[in-house]
């Protein structure tokens, strides 16, 4: 080994270690550039994805109480209605007059038998009375106890001939009102109809608020109609091949947000890629000049604020 | 170029420190970075002695030729300064000798005496040439070979790695990452050791054809001057 090797072995040797130490102080070492601070993200991907849907929504508040008559004395035997209908319709009307003649004086015994106060109480149940009994004959043949009540109200008389039927079954039953009552019907057979008395209950979330694919191809067919006179497609060879999707942000009066984007492109080929350019800058324009959109249906705006895909081909059919 | 670098940053997972990424490495690939690391200190040995050795043959040659073009009397200018260690006096010393012993006899054989100057001289400047470029096959290996040789290092390293996904059942950058560092980390030294060397036999090499080739034009001018001498004598 020559002298100049001697050196030369001296000062790689040196230079090997010192950049070896420059390295391992961290020397030449960059900075970690990962360190951002990104705050957590929502990310959702239901909103606008997904058409909603189409089953009735379970309503959250509570059905009302039951209104089910719990009267004593209507509800005595279960014979008692049993005749009782049979002759109702055709007695009824033929004997107006007779009836409260009759029937009063029999209810009023019997109901002051229970209170001592037979004027007012004869005033205050009479408007009610009337309901479980035509209630009873509803639930027997048709389910609209809305016919008795305007009978009920107007006139007393009227009323009192309608009870005439179960007036004789009150008459023996006012006297045991202890009697364990007898109806077939369920405290709660009223249940889940609406009742004016009860609190107006909100309409849950109908189900046709959701869109279906009848809605969602109309509304699809008015903004093609809407954009159809504005759209000029490019001419020339392929050119009718090409599909331009867009993806288009409407805000609730049907103007645009922001600007068109071009999201893909399809059907491209050699021959028609030189209108391919054209074609998107074309639909975009189609859009811009069409803007803002009639005739949306507002209730529906959560499918039409954000159009993606709008598509684009030669003849806009699709 | 400032170093007022944090200190934890020296200490951080993502700074590249070759120690760590040395000791955490495997025992083949240790292996390999050791043979790299010494590769590249013998390649850098080899470029800084040469590069001494080979100018300072080359600078004296050229430096004694032009003088002895000079010189009036080549057997003055031979006792003078031919006895040096640098290759053109040797070669002019093996013509001087060789001319010496052919001109002593007494019937001088012109013929034979022109043969064998020339091949004394010719094989001086091989033999020169060869003690000049006795180790740049080193170098020739080292940058052929150490791009192979970090490879396998790292094919063995990445090998590791995956055998180390495989056993966490964890596919993770995190898991992955230190593994294939370490081992790209021998391929980066491959390469430091072999760019360096393929450099430098490159110049080398051409400066080592220089040489001979000045050498030679030398000989050849110093032969066909004995060979005039020759004619002369009578």
């Amino acid at each position: 080994m020559e002298r100049a090797e001697k050196i030369g072995l001296g000062v790689a040797t040196a230079g090997h270690v010192l950049l070896f130490g420059l390295l391992s102080a961290g020397f030449l070492s960059t900075p970690n550039p990962l360190k951002l601070n990104s705050p957590p993200m929502d990310v959702s991907l239901v909103d606008e994805v997904a058409l909603k849907s189409m089953a009735p929504q379970v309503s959250t508040q509570p059905p009302p109480p039951s209104v089910a008559p719990d009267e004593g004395p209507t509800e005595d035997a279960a014979p008692a209605p049993e005749p009782a209908p049979a002759p109702e319709p055709t007695r009824a009307p033929p004997e107006p007059t007779p009836a409260p003649p009759r029937a009063a004086p029999r209810e009023a015994p019997a109901k002051s038998r229970e209170k001592p106060a037979p004027p007012k109480k004869a005033a205050a149940k009479t408007p009610a009375k009337p309901k479980p009994a035509a209630d009873k004959p509803a639930a027997k043949e048709k389910p609209k106890p809305q016919k008795s009540k305007p009978a009920a109200a107007p006139a007393k008389s009227s009323a009192k001939s309608a009870k005439q039927s179960d007036a004789p079954a009150k008459a023996s039953g006012s006297g045991k009102a202890d009697k364990p009552r007898g109806s077939l019907l369920g405290k709660d057979f009223l249940k889940g109809i609406d009742t004016s008395a009860d609190a107006p209950r909100k309409a849950a979330p109908a189900p046709a608020a959701a869109m279906g694919p009848a809605q969602k191809s109309a509304l699809d067919a008015e903004i093609r109609r809407q954009l159809k006179p504005h759209w000029r497609p490019p001419s020339g060879a392929d050119a009718d091949r090409l599909v331009t999707l867009l993806e288009v942000r409407l805000d609730k009066s049907g103007a645009l947000v922001g600007t068109p984007q071009v999201i893909d492109q399809q059907g491209v080929t050699a021959s028609n890629r030189p209108q391919a350019k054209l074609h998107a800058e074309r639909a975009i324009q189609a859009v811009k000049l069409a803007a803002p959109f009639r005739n949306l249906p507002p209730e529906f705006y959560d499918q039409w604020k954000w159009l993606r895909p709008l598509r684009f081909d030669a003849r806009l059919n699709r | 170029m400032t170093l007022n670098l944090p200190a934890g940053a020296i200490t951080d997972a993502a700074t590249i420190s070759p120690l760590a990424l040395f000791l955490q490495a495997d025992i083949v690939v240790k292996g390999v970075m050791i043979g790299l690391l010494l590769a590249s200190i013998w390649t850098w040995a080899m470029i800084i002695g040469f590069s001494v050795t080979l100018r300072k043959a080359s600078r004296e040659s050229r430096k004694f030729e032009a003088d002895f073009w000079k010189a009036e009397d080549i057997d003055r200018f031979y006792e003078a300064r031919g006895k040096a260690g640098f290759p053109a006096a040797k070669v002019m010393a093996a013509g001087v000798t060789e001319w010496r012993r052919s001109t002593a006899q007494k019937v001088i054989d012109r013929e034979g005496t022109r043969d064998r100057l020339s091949t004394v001289m010719s094989s001086t400047i091989a033999g020169e040439v060869d003690r000049l470029s006795d180790r740049l096959n080193m170098l020739a290996t080292i940058g052929s070979v150490a791009p192979f040789v970090g490879l396998f290092g790292t094919v063995w390293g990445i090998m590791r790695a995956f055998t180390s996904i495989a056993a966490e059942q964890n596919s993770s950058l995190a898991v992955v990452a230190p593994g294939i560092a370490e081992a790209l980390f021998a391929t980066a030294i491959g390469l430091f050791a072999a760019i360096p060397a393929v450099i430098a036999y490159n110049r080398f090499s051409h400066g080592i054809n220089r040489l001979e080739a000045a050498l030679s034009r030398f000989a050849d001018g110093f032969y066909s001057t004995l060979s005039r001498e020759l004619e002369a004598q009578r």
